[in-house]
């Protein structure tokens, strides 16, 4: 009994071993952005938030499949540009930037570990994104657009509707103006792996 | 008064379709010139949509009774009278309203000057059937 309790311990303690070596830590770096294209029945609009520089960390658990993600990325609603004041102001305005100032991406999944193997791929993972006080889980496709051993630099695209956030497109004139439902959310993700 | 109230019925149903007629048309034909009103300035929750189509109505009651007021002022041909009714409504009310508006809105000169047009347009075409069917 005193040796297969011996012998159980060291197993334990090999698969514990394991887990430890497939969890790591992404860094995101400065020089992320997130896009948001969309339209209006008169013209189309693309509003971003350039340069992100908060030093935020991800826990990558590679132990399972899908591949577990723990972190996000916080994105002031206030430093979307649209290129155009009125237009930048009224997106702000339409986001609840006051009441609600922060865009939150939560990530969760990804298929597979990104690295030169995928590079032409796509790879899809889950995130929750967080909008006027209301979250919501997504499905993403991930571009791997570089990957190196200390360095990933990833594409996320997906579209959202401002439905899903409980968000009325804008509509103007009485609705002869109005901007679509539909919105194309682009982020890229400069990775620092650790 | 019954006057007033049919004459301003007849022209808020006329103004109502040439008006937003007409603006639909522009928005579809030269998109481009709308592009300012993706201002947070203007309503965008639909709220007073209401009150937006009213407006054809507003005017028109407004202007019926001005034209019953002021109507012997106006003299010649009911094209005549009607563009001249038209024309004192703009310098007299419109003008001064645009002019403030500018002044302290952060609306662009192409935006005041388009609803200048389109009151004085609107006032015209009110003043015509006004002396036509209330001469």
């Amino acid at each position: 009994m005193k040796r297969f309790l011996y012998q159980l311990l060291i197993i334990a303690t090999l698969f514990a071993g394991n887990a430890v070596a497939q969890t790591s830590t992404w860094v995101i770096t400065n020089g992320c952005w997130l896009k948001v294209d969309g339209s209006t029945n008169i013209n189309i609009f693309s509003c971003a938030i350039a340069n992100y520089s908060k030093p935020d960390t991800i826990v990558i658990n590679r132990n399972f499949t899908p591949v577990q993600l723990s972190g996000s990325m916080q994105l002031d609603v206030q430093n979307f540009d649209c290129h155009n004041p009125v237009m930048t102001a009224d997106l702000r305005k339409t986001l609840k930037s006051k009441q609600f100032p922060r865009l939150i991406i939560r990530f969760q999944t990804l298929n597979n570990y990104p690295d030169h193997a995928h590079r032409q791929g796509i790879i899809k993972g889950y995130v929750t994104i967080e909008l006027a006080g209301v979250s919501k889980r997504y499905e993403v496709d991930y571009k791997v657009v570089a990957a190196e051993a200390t360095y990933i630099n990833l594409e996320g695209s997906r579209k959202v509707n401002f439905s899903d956030f409980n968000l009325e497109p804008p509509r103007k004139l009485g609705g002869m103006i109005r901007t679509n439902n539909e919105l194309s959310v682009v982020f890229n993700l400069r990775i620092k792996v650790i | 008064m019954k006057k007033i109230l049919k004459s301003g019925l007849i022209a808020g149903i006329v103004l109502s379709v040439v008006s937003y007629g007409g603006l639909y048309l522009t928005i579809n034909f030269f998109p481009s010139l709308f592009v300012e009103y993706n201002n947070p300035l203007f309503n965008s929750d639909g709220s007073r949509d209401v009150l937006f189509y009213m407006h054809a109505f507003i005017i028109s009651f407004a202007l019926s009774w001005f034209w019953e007021r002021f109507k012997s002022l106006f003299h010649g041909p009911f094209l005549l009278r009607g563009l001249e009714f038209g024309s004192v409504y703009a310098l007299v009310a419109l003008l001064p309203v645009m002019w403030i508006t500018f002044s302290s809105l952060d609306i662009t000169v192409l935006i005041v000057l388009s609803w200048f047009l389109y009151g004085l347009f609107q006032a015209v075409l009110a003043g015509i059937i006004f002396a036509k069917i209330n001469p």
